[in-house]
């Protein structure tokens, strides 16, 4: 029997923070699904999973989505065995513990997290909270509205953000803030601007500022930075090389994912090779007005990299397949950031929640509530985009619709851009020439083994 | 006072001398054989004693000594050739009075086949049995008795001697200690062996002691060297550059080959990880005994090469000692003691993948040296500047395979039989057996060229650094990569202890019984540990060993010095047996046994199961009103009977606690909080406390017939077993997440067949005698239910293309682990013929039409269907032995018929080479109609990899497995030995198929047999042999 100590209780709660990792390919999804990026690879038949994403032909078996799905509700799982032993253990006995309550924070922090990457991707989905389940539980389920998944999901937000400190120990530990930031996107998702308001101006408020050179965001030196709220950690102490699991390891798979083929150079060159999937388009580039920093620090042109220096005798390969010429410069595969099994340990972590975002979702809420702050708005958008450009000369008026431009801008490649579109209605118009079946409502299918063992209903359009 | 005795031996039916008959003072060692002319000599014999006359096959005659006249001796054939033994479970039986199913091999047939692995000697001669070989030496294969009934487990289990060992410990005995080999193989003959007996029994009888035998040394050894059969025909250097070119400019690219005309033919990477591999066999053995104790004694010394990367690399070597002794205390009492003692050393190369040492070779650039012979380049082999991760320069790949394994084994039994009563005895007997394997593995650190990700090393020879971060504010550089050695141990103990009372009596001369009664304990335990260091000196195998590595954990590395140890959980049984079996008269037989065992496997509400069985028969040639001549002997059998399968692991929740798993849902654990890795903990597992024994019901009909004059034999027997409470690993919603998939009783299958042996023997033939038996093998399995609305399916046979592919499935309705995949409509000519076809999403003209299988106007994965079967319909074993004077010629030749292969041993990448087929690939309308030769293009839209009847290939084959021709000298040439034979013997000599890998045998699991990811090859072996008595 387990759960009989302080540590032991400590130690489980580390494994509910696991799956958290195994969940990069949403960040993939949201972009390649999008107007951002091309699903790339070797071939058609390469990354197949993700070419359907791009060509909006998902099969109901989509691998990516069953993993997704599948480590999600791992997640789920894990954290509901703890809610379950949580007064008593299995032996019946009540562990008592200094900082027990607000550890449990952090439990209902990743329950909802867990929760929410369901209901963006499927919309109704299983819910349970109670316990991990059993044999007896298996096929006694059915889909529960998407709106009692959100209530779940706020109840498990606010208990967090009641007893979460705002500051941890150890980086990485879910903080109060992170809690209200995730709590704010998901009352944006729901619409319900005007409980976002406070909630985001907490976090607004709080001690995060935003890194003045966007590039350094992005590297190992700007991990847990000032502007991080929340973020998926990873490392490359763990050489992990199970590829049959090539998701669940302590590295960030999606980095080795969007790598030059065949990049080499001079031992000055910085960057590793990689597979050349998640490229981003010259649509998304052409997006950056002249001097956005953004541009260069999210699109990274192989070719001009190559020419502009020549010292590094640069080589690489083609983009074999929809290549773009630009490859994802925000999780470029670096040099000396993975170990043993290479491809599988990337230490990058997912920069889940930036603080620019923070104010950007507080722009949008105070535009969109019933009493518009539009001054707020607009301070929001300024402090965005001041630093996109180094100065005060490029700011615009705050719209929603240049909140959501921003977004687009300020977040590409972060795995918002697809949820985005759909949430604020924009999908049909921006992905209808991109060949998106509006049919779908938006959501993915619901994995087809899924449906077979557990009888559960498809979504619309597939 | 005493007298010589001089006589001579004929056979009665013929007149003729008969040598080696065995002439005994009867209690005493005092003995003689017969000479080639069948006369013998005793010296100093006292009047009115008594000789015993013995040989095999013939019914002993006793004599008393009253005079020193020459004695003048016929023997008579045993009026029942047919009266041998088999040894049944707790117990032993006149073959005529069986009346259950089951086959035997005899020591005859394995002394000339000298099997490698004594499973060999049971392919096709054991009629019911399926065995598919491996090529890897020492490697288990598979063997099903009567087809797959069960999911979790086909092995047979295996007796030696009255304990249960398991089909892996079989590669630890010497077959020349064997003296039969017993299969049974219906409900009435395994039903004693109750849950475990499922998957039919192979009870192992080895050689035991004489009494009152003069020892008998006997000598024999062979040597041979082993080669591949044949090899793949694979692109040559020019023409895969030519195809490269060809598949990147119709994809849009760019010419990659610019000048063909300097490739030339480049390297077959098969010529060099292919190598010659010597065989050799020495086996040393003395048997005999005095009137109170009996032994057998031996001691035997394998050594085998594999084929695949040479005897360096890939190897078995055994080691046997074999006491076999039994003491006779007291009239009552007598002791058994049985002490087998086994090394067992080996090496091997990673098998049977696309990245595997043969996977490398079939797949790599054939454009490139083995060596690099540029000075400036770092690089000590040749590296392909196209291939950069996965598929590897195959002959550094084997370079740098540095393995080996070294394991004991202890195994035996002791046994006491004391006899209560004239007819009741009691025996008791603890078995025993204990393993324990040590076992080293270094992994090198290795460059494969400036651009391959895999490389540890910087292009200029440096080993490739990281940055890390140490905590505060400050940054270290460090190697990325370090050289590893691991070092494990492991060891597992089991033990039956039984005792068991046999009571054989009869009433009024005509009914007789025999009855047994028993109970059975066992346990068995194993536990484990290894550790793993970095840093070995000079990156080399002699320096590999934990204690010369420097690895020292630091927090910046903590993989520097790691370990693990495990226990299994204790594995317990207890049964309680009985049987009964009945004849009147040797004419009317019956057979009733019943079994009750408990298994810790099971939850706790279903701890014990019964099993009956029961069988009858009629021998109708002992009929007074049956006569006809032709048939001498005639048995009609019929059986019925339930048995069980415990193959599953016991239950209880389990926590894991730590990082990573490798396990197969990759339900990984911890978590890094900035820079520090933190362990965690999960449920890893479900339990299921209803979990129940898998049930098995069989039934068999046959006969058994002998006929003009014994000389043909025929037994014939069909079966049916059904499952019920198939123990079924059913896959778990995924909203349960990754905990391990629980199994349970769900499910069912059946299988049904027929067994046939037909021999013929020319009895009584003197100088040319024949000897010929023919076995068939069918076996027809299905899966008849997996849950309750039969959607539940497992998937297997997992590869990799490309695409994690999976080939095989085990579902209602089908062949347990059938192919399953698209089926192929030739190939789309034009634009015209993919507009005139169902959606396929990509296809240009030149790719692959599928089959719209579901007539949904759609070609997707619901169009997947059967595409083939790894089983064989039917196996047929013929065996031909000739004698002429003192020569003996046998040859074995086995056919499997209807067994399909999945080639996937093709890694299909855009510069992995290829099979030449791919030279007849479509490049015009009407170029082809092959859906094998789809047009070549780096940009594959169609998905023409995808798994379908494309890969899948009909494996039927015939195979001469052995042929030797052996020459006996004349026994007068030689007064030291009693016999002396030279032969040679070929094995896999040739090989009959259209598969066009290297091998149509593929063994594995049930959802992996057939599918052929480079499957290790079976050798061809040509050998010389002596055998020696004295």
């Amino acid at each position: 029997d387990y759960l009989q100590s302080e540590s032991d209780y400590q130690t489980m709660v580390v494994s509910c923070y696991t799956p958290t990792q195994w969940l990069n390919q949403v960040i993939v999804v949201g972009d390649i699904a999008s107007d951002n990026a091309v699903a790339g690879g070797e071939n058609a038949s390469d990354v197949v999973a993700l070419q359907q994403m791009d060509d909006y032909n998902i099969l109901t078996n989509n691998s990516t989505l069953e993993d997704l799905w599948t480590s999600a509700y791992e997640g789920v799982n894990r954290t509901n065995y703890l809610t379950d032993n949580r007064d008593v253990n299995l032996a019946g006995e009540s562990i008592d513990f200094e900082g027990k309550d607000a550890l449990y924070g952090e439990v209902h922090f990743l329950r909802a997290f867990y929760y929410f990457n369901l209901v963006k991707m499927f919309g109704d989905v299983v819910l349970f909270t109670d316990h991990k389940l059993g044999l007896s539980d298996f096929g006694n389920f059915e889909r529960s509205p998407k709106e009692d998944v959100y209530a779940q999901i706020e109840i498990d937000l606010l208990a967090a953000i009641d007893v979460l400190p705002t500051q941890q120990s150890q980086q990485g530990r879910i903080t109060k803030y992170a809690a209200q930031a995730l709590l704010g996107k998901v009352y944006l998702y729901q619409e319900k601007f005007d409980e976002a308001v406070p909630v985001l101006q907490s976090v607004v408020d709080g001690p995060f500022s935003l890194v003045e050179n966007f590039d350094d965001i992005f590297l190992f030196e700007g991990e847990n930075g000032p502007e991080s709220v929340y973020e998926v950690q990873y490392s490359n102490g763990q050489p992990y090389y199970n590829w049959a699991g090539q998701t669940r390891g302590q590295g960030n798979y999606a980095v080795q994912q969007c790598g030059v083929r065949g990049f080499n150079g001079t031992a000055d060159m910085p960057y590793n090779s990689g597979w050349s999937t998640n490229l981003p388009t010259q649509d998304l580039a052409s997006a950056y007005e002249d001097g956005d920093q953004r541009k260069e620090a999210t699109t990274f042109d192989v070719e001009a990299y190559a020419n502009d220096n020549p010292s590094l005798n640069v080589t690489y390969q083609v983009a074999p397949y929809k290549n773009t010429g630009l490859y994802n410069k925000k999780y470029l595969p670096r040099k000396g950031q993975t170990s043993g099994q290479v491809e599988l340990n990337y230490e990058n972590n997912q920069r889940t929640i930036r603080y620019a975002e923070v104010l950007l979702m507080a722009a949008e809420a105070n535009l969109r509530a019933s009493s518009v702050n539009q001054a707020l708005a607009q301070t929001y958008l300024d402090m965005v985009r001041d630093r996109a450009f180094g100065d005060q000369d490029h700011r615009v008026t705050a719209t929603v619709q240049a909140v959501w431009d921003e977004r687009r801008l300020e977040l590409a490649m972060e795995g918002d851009r697809f949820f985005d579109l759909v949430r604020t209605g924009q999908v049909d118009s921006v992905l209808g020439n991109l060949g998106y079946n509006s049919a779908t409502e938006g959501l993915f299918p619901i994995p087809q083994r899924e449906i077979e063992i557990s009888g559960l209903s498809q979504n619309n359009g597939y | 006072q005493n007298v010589n005795v001089s006589g001579t031996v004929i056979e009665a039916s013929s007149g003729q001398p008969l040598p080696g008959v065995n002439v005994v003072v009867k209690n005493t060692s005092k003995g003689a054989s017969s000479n080639f002319d069948g006369e013998f000599t005793l010296n100093d014999v006292p009047i009115n004693s008594v000789i015993v006359i013995s040989y095999l096959g013939f019914v002993t005659q006793e004599i008393t000594i009253i005079n020193s006249d020459p004695l003048s001796i016929s023997l008579e054939e045993d009026a029942e050739s047919l009266s041998e033994v088999v040894v049944i479970g707790y117990g032993t039986q006149k073959v005529t009075n069986v009346s259950g199913a089951i086959s035997t091999v005899k020591s005859e047939s394995i002394e000339k086949l000298k099997p490698l692995r004594v499973e060999e000697a049971l392919q096709g001669s054991a009629s019911g049995v399926s065995v598919i070989q491996s090529g890897s030496p020492g490697s288990k294969p598979t063997v099903l008795v009567r087809g797959i009934p069960s999911f979790t487990g086909t092995d047979p289990v295996v007796i030696i001697d009255g304990v249960p060992q398991s089909l892996d410990d079989l590669n630890s005995i010497n077959s020349a200690d064997i003296k039969s080999l017993n299969i049974l193989k219906d409900a009435a003959s395994t039903a004693i062996y109750g849950v475990k007996g499922g998957n039919g029994v192979v009870v192992v009888t080895t050689k035991g002691g004489r009494n009152n035998e003069k020892a008998e040394f006997s000598f024999n050894t062979y040597t041979g060297v082993q080669s591949v059969d044949r090899k793949l025909g694979l692109l040559n250097a020019t023409e895969y550059a030519a195809m490269i070119n060809e598949g990147s400019v119709v994809s849009g690219g760019d010419i990659i080959f610019s000048d063909l005309s300097v490739l030339g033919e480049g390297t077959d990477w098969q010529d060099e990880v292919f190598k010659d591999a010597s065989v050799s066999s020495h086996t040393f053995s003395a048997r005999g005994g005095t009137e109170k104790v009996g032994y057998f004694l031996s001691t035997g010394y394998l050594t085998q090469g594999g084929i695949v990367g040479g005897e360096e690399k890939s190897n078995f070597n055994r080691v046997n000692f074999t006491a076999n002794v039994d003491f006779q205390l007291t009239s009552k009492l007598k002791f058994i003691l049985n002490t087998s003692y086994a090394n067992i050393k080996s090496k091997s190369v990673a098998e049977n993948s696309f990245n595997s040492i043969l996977g490398n070779a079939i797949n790599f650039d054939p454009t490139v040296s083995v060596y690099n012979d540029d000075s400036d380049d770092f690089a000590t082999y040749g590296y392909s500047n196209l291939l950069l991760s996965e598929i590897f320069n195959p002959v550094q790949r084997l370079n740098d395979t540095y393995n080996e394994s070294n394991g004991n084994k202890l195994y035996g039994k002791f046994e006491i039989q004391y006899d209560i009563l004239k007819n009741l005895k009691i025996t008791s007997r603890f078995g025993y057996t204990y393993w324990n394997q040590v076992g080293k593995s270094f992994t090198p650190l290795a460059y494969y060229g400036p651009n391959n990700v895999s490389s540890d090393y910087n292009s200029d020879g440096t080993v490739k650094t990281q940055v890390v971060d140490n905590g505060d504010g400050t940054t270290t550089t460090i190697p990325s990569f370090h050289n590893s050695v691991s070092e494990y141990t492991n060891s597992n103990f089991n033990y039956t202890f039984e005792t068991f009372a046999s009571y054989g009596f009869n009433l009024n001369d005509i009914h007789n019984f025999d009855v047994v009664l028993g109970i059975s304990r066992s346990k068995s335990t194993g536990e484990g540990f290894g550790a793993t260091r970095q840093d070995v000196r000079d990156n080399s195998w002699e320096w590999a060993d934990i204690s010369a590595a420097t690895g020292v954990n630091t927090e910046l590395n903590t993989n520097a010095y790691t370990g693990y140890s495990y226990q299994n959980l204790e594995r317990r049984n207890v049964s309680y047996f009985s049987r009964i079996n009945y004849d009147y008269n040797g004419k009317y037989l019956a057979s009733f046994s019943a079994r009750r065992d408990g298994s810790i496997a099971f939850g706790d509400d279903n701890k014990f199961a019964n099993f009956y069985a029961g069988s009858l028969g009629w021998v109708v040639t002992n009929e007074d009103f049956f006569n006809v001549d032709a048939i001498n002997f005639l048995k009609i059998r019929g059986s019925y009977g339930t048995v069980g399968n415990e193959n599953v692991d016991p239950q209880y929740v389990s926590i894991t606690v730590g990082g990573p798993s490798y396990n197969s849902t990759a339900n990984s654990n911890g978590y890094t909080f900035g820079s520090e890795f933190v362990s965690g903990a999960t449920v890893n597992s479900f339990s299921n406390t209803t979990l129940s024994w898998e049930e098995q019901t069989q039934y068999n009909i046959g006969f058994d017939a002998t006929f003009f004059n014994n000389n043909f034999s025929l037994t014939a027997d069909y079966f049916n077993k059904s499952v019920e409470g198939l123990l079924f690993t059913d896959a778990p919603p995924l909203y349960a997440g990754t905990s391990e998939p629980v199994t349970s009783n769900i499910g069912s299958t059946e299988s049904k067949g027929i067994d046939l042996t037909l021999g013929y023997t020319n009895t009584g033939a003197k100088k040319f005698k024949v000897n010929t038996s023919v076995t068939f093998t069918t076996s027809k399995n299905e899966v008849t239910e997996t849950n309750s609305d039969g959607t539940a399916f497992v998937a297997g046979g997992s590869y990799f293309n490309g695409q994690s592919q999976l080939a095989t499935r085990f579902e209602k309705g089908f062949t347990p682990g059938y192919f399953y995949g698209y089926q192929t409509n030739g190939l789309f000519q034009n634009q015209a013929d993919i507009e005139a076809h169902a959606t396929q999403d990509g296809a240009l003209p030149g790719d692959i039409r599928f089959v719209d299988t579901n007539n949904d106007g759609v070609i997707n994965d619901e169009d997947k269907t059967e595409i083939g079967d790894p089983f064989p319909d039917f196996t047929v074993g013929w065996n031909l032995a000739f004698e002429f004077k003192n020569f003996d010629f046998s040859m074995f030749t086995y056919a499997s018929v209807g067994n399909d292969i999945f080639r996937a041993y093709e890694r299909n990448a855009q510069f992995t080479n290829k099979d030449r087929s791919i030279l007849s690939r479509w490049t015009g309308e009407g170029t082809t109609n092959d859906a094998n030769s789809p047009r070549y293009t780096f940009s594959d839209t169609n998905s023409n990899i995808r798994p379908s009847d494309r890969y899948v290939e009909d494996g039927s084959f015939i195979k001469i497995k052995s042929l030797i021709l052996g020459y006996t000298l004349p026994e007068s040439l030689s007064s030291v030995f009693s016999k002396v034979r030279l032969y040679a013997q070929a094995k896999n000599l040739l090989t009959l198929t259209e598969y066009t890998g290297y091998d149509p045998e593929i063994s594995g699991g049930i959802l992996d047999t057939g599918i052929d990811r480079g499957a290790y090859p079976q050798a061809r072996t040509v050998l010389i042999g002596l055998d020696l008595k004295f």
